[in-house]
């Protein structure tokens, strides 16, 4: 065969291929030449990375704080969180009265509080809001936070007419809202998602189409101009905005990255201005290296392990407390997370707690007391951890490392051996609602600034008792809090209402979660608070940074 | 030809109702549904969810309802973007993913096809070695090394182009590289394979013997025979390349179809689950038949049956 060699016409080959390679990489190379074009805008224009696609930017659907990250740009309710501690503040209502009996609470609006297609925006609008978010039709996810108001739970149940509901628009200004009972946090509820209005109109034409750019209106600082899926939404500056003059940015891009390291290259190359998240391997990097672009921030967010409470041995609030004096939370958060997480043995976040609310019974004796807790699992039957049946501690798939950690912990302090598992997030999530697991790791995100609203998701039979436990002194707690007249009061309600989970300890907190991101040095003003509510008015781009 | 076609796209027919009816009752099994989150809904809210998406009829209604609107071309709302239906998301998403499919398909052929060739003509050469080698890297280098590494050069070192996106033709080059130089390198090994199998065959032989110049010979006669493999290869390689770019799309945050239909199944989004699974089973039946197709067409010895 090799007889038949020619070198020659391969040569010409060869030749012939080079050819082509060197075309190819001319015009790799030409294309190369061309500008970008997400480099930095004209106008002050902000480059946010969004994690989270929207699942829609309805009010009424909304249920993630991502989407309230875009919808709180667009539209405003009657009042607003404050940037500086997130006591309501006004918003499309520049004021408010309270009845003496704490039942009614009248909003009067601003006068100059405009629709982006220039209609005013009535009483009315919000009364007809409030109705589409109770209506069953609607499927709002969130209505249980208009709950308070008078007839809304039994017309969101189909039980009674719209007209028996509590809201009244006594003139275009002007919106009276009746409650079931006096509800000292209720302007924190006020200030929440489903509570942010929409133009029924436009609703009424477009139907499940309005929040599309081309239909959408909205009543706050930005007006919606671009929206593609998993791609970008843009929002541009609403000349017709009440405080127009106060807000500093033309235009927020919000850009699509579902993924923690896409989204650190692209801060890297300049794509972006200020990022969701930091890389858990870059954290220390960044911290160290990067200060001045590394933030942190603190969240209302508690991670803890639940207690399968109908799972012997975990019947036994000995064995609960007991595994969970055994944690060095200390450790965890500082060894392993490396995020500035705080470690704790309360269940309620300091964002949640009242002003005279400082005792943090976690010191860090107390959250690792391994004599105690050795003592406790000697006292339920288990000395020394014998005959501790073996129990399967669940996570979802990025928690390996603190599990880990966790399992060794138990079997240095209490000598019992814990299997690892891992699902995927709704089979963990379901197998926590089903009480098909032993102990599994878990997370509580409140929806309003209100510990009620976290702690009133372990009463018996709530559907957010992952540990299953039913404790009639704490329900009983709960109830009163409800009820509490005033807010010094229920805050001393459901600090007793906490220390009794401690003391039951149906789930074991952890630590108090932190949010770390990356932001370019001329972004000024950014404000995110611990409940994810972030405030653009005050944002601005130092463009020679 | 027409009557071989004919009867292969009645033959999909069932198989494209196994695969709906397959997928349809497995997701249901799957634990956890389209509305279960950390924070959990209240027991009237989830009935009012499922009332809204008609989750609340018996299983088998839910099934023959779907069944039913898909004659009318209709895939149904999705389960996570309410103002979007399943038709809007693929019609808004397969675009992209066919684009960047087809670019990188032809930065694999571009490529891997002339390796090959050169390769199988200096046989144990060092231009062999060099270009075996580049298609064993290739092999072994995953597309989620491949791509960081490029974005790490050209977008934060050299800084040409985006680290990610999908907004100008400049963007399409880094994914395309990435995900063609994969498939550049299997189509590089296996034009080389058979056309080192081709050129030892006797009709070489003959047509040397009758005076072909060297170029003839291959272009003309070995390459059509060499690329047998590469064909066989290729049906499975471009309904992979068209649909499972999932891993690409991430490193580019490119808003294709492949990452849709991944975070679909993560949301329990059981209607674009199933939309994006009849299309893909589509796919792979269409192009399978393509390749079949040109197989007889290449291949002087097969025939239609």
């Amino acid at each position: 065969m090799c007889g038949w060699k020619n070198n020659a016409p391969a040569a010409k080959l060869g030749r012939r291929a080079r050819r082509l390679i060197l075309i190819g990489l001319v015009a790799a190379g030409v294309v190369a030449g061309c500008r970008k074009t997400e480099a930095p805008a004209a106008g002050r224009v902000l480059r946010i990375s969004q994690r989270n696609e929207p699942s829609d930017l309805d009010p009424a659907r909304a249920s993630l704080p991502d989407e309230l990250f875009v919808i709180r740009a667009l539209s405003e309710g009657l009042v607003a969180p404050s940037p500086d501690n997130g006591a309501p503040q006004p918003a499309a209502a520049e004021s408010w009265d309270i009845s003496p009996d704490g039942l009614a609470y009248t909003f009067h609006l601003r006068k100059d509080a405009r629709w982006s297609n220039g209609e005013a925006v009535t009483a009315a609008d919000f009364v007809a809001s409030f109705e589409r978010v109770l209506t069953p039709a609607t499927a709002a996810p969130k209505a249980p936070l208009l709950f308070m108001v008078r007839n809304a739970r039994d017309f969101a149940a189909g039980k009674t007419g719209f007209a028996s509901v509590g809201f009244h628009a006594a003139d275009p200004g002007t919106l009276t809202i009746t409650l079931e009972h006096p509800m000292p946090r209720f302007l924190a509820y006020v200030a929440s998602g489903p509570w942010i209005p929409v133009n029924p109109r436009i609703v009424e034409k477009f139907g499940r189409n309005w929040t599309r750019p081309e239909n959408f209106v909205g009543n706050g600082a930005f007006t919606l101009t671009e929206w593609h899926p998993h791609q970008r939404i843009v929002v541009r500056r609403n000349p017709g905005y009440h405080a127009a003059n106060r807000v500093l940015l033309d235009e927020i891009r919000f850009l699509a990255f579902d993924n923690g390291d896409a989204e650190e290259r692209a801060f890297r190359a300049g794509q972006l201005d200020v990022t969701m998240a930091i890389p858990f391997t870059k954290l220390d990097t960044y911290q160290q290296e990067h200060p001045g672009e590394a933030h942190r921030g603190p969240l209302a967010e508690t991670r803890y392990l639940s207690f399968n409470t109908g799972h012997a041995p975990l019947n036994d609030p000995r064995v609960r407390r007991a595994l969970s004096l055994a944690l060095n939370r200390a450790v965890l958060a500082e060894k392993v997370l490396h995020g500035g997480q705080q470690p704790t043995m309360r269940f309620v976040p300091p964002a949640l707690r009242a002003a005279d609310d400082a005792d943090d019974p976690v010191s860090s004796a107390d959250s690792n007391a391994p004599n105690a807790a050795r003592a406790l699992l000697a006292a339920a039957g288990f000395p020394g951890g014998r005959k501790f049946p073996r129990l399967e501690l669940s996570t979802w798939p990025i928690n390996a490392p603190i599990s880990e950690a966790i399992q060794a912990m138990w079997k240095k302090t209490l000598g019992i051996d814990v299997s690892l598992v891992s699902r995927e997030a709704k089979v963990h999530i379901a197998a926590l609602r089903d009480g098909t697991y032993d102990v599994a790791f878990m997370t509580a995100i409140p929806d309003v600034a209100d510990a009620a609203n976290l702690l009133s998701d372990f009463t018996t039979d709530s559907p957010g008792n992952y540990p299953h436990w039913s404790d009639a002194a704490y329900d009983g707690l709960i109830r009163d809090a409800g009820n509490a007249a005033d807010a010094s009061q229920q805050a001393r309600v459901l600090r007793q209402a906490e220390v009794r989970l401690t003391e039951e300890s149906p789930l074991a907190p952890l630590y108090f979660n932190t949010t770390n991101w990356l932001m370019r040095p001329g972004v000024r003003g950014w404000h995110q608070d611990a409940l994810w509510t972030r405030f653009y008015q005050d944002v601005s781009i130092d463009e020679k940074k | 030809m027409l009557r071989f076609i004919a009867r292969r796209f009645l033959e999909t027919i069932p198989v494209v109702l196994i695969i709906i009816t397959a997928t349809f009752f497995m997701l249901r099994f799957v634990p956890g549904g389209p509305f279960t989150a950390e924070k959990a809904v209240t027991p009237e809210i989830l009935r009012n969810l499922e009332a809204h998406y008609g989750l609340n009829k018996p299983l088998f209604q839910q099934y023959t309802d779907y069944l039913v609107s898909l004659l009318h071309g209709d895939l149904g709302p999705s389960f996570k973007y309410s103002n979007r239906t399943v038709n809007e998301i693929i019609a808004d998403k397969l675009p992209v993913s066919l684009e960047l499919g087809s670019l990188s398909l032809v930065v694999a052929l571009v490529i891997g096809i002339p390796l090959g060739v050169i390769a199988a003509i200096r046989r144990n050469s060092w231009i062999d070695y060099l270009c075996s080698s580049f298609a064993m890297i290739g092999i072994c280098v995953p597309t989620f090394v491949l791509g960081p590494l490029l974005v790490l050069f050209f977008a934060i070192h050299l800084g040409w182009m985006n680290a990610s996106g999908w907004y100008s033709p400049v963007d399409r080059v880094l994914p395309c590289l990435t995900l063609g130089c994969v498939y550049a390198a299997y189509l590089a090994r296996l034009t080389r394979g058979g056309m080192l199998e081709v050129l030892s065959l006797d009709y070489i032989r003959t047509a040397r013997a009758k005076g072909a110049s060297e170029t003839r010979v291959i272009f003309r006669h070995a390459l059509r025979g060499g690329l047998l493999p590469v064909v066989t290869f290729l049906g499975p390689a471009i309904a992979g390349i068209l649909t499972g770019s999932f891993v690409i799309e991430t490193i580019f945050q490119i808003p294709g179809l492949g990452r849709e239909f991944i975070t679909s199944v993560f949301n329990r989004d059981y209607t674009l689950v199933l939309g994006t699974v009849m299309l893909y089973a589509g796919l792979i039946i269409v192009l399978n038949l393509a390749v079949d197709i040109a197989q007889v067409w290449l291949n002087p010895k097969l025939k239609f049956e």
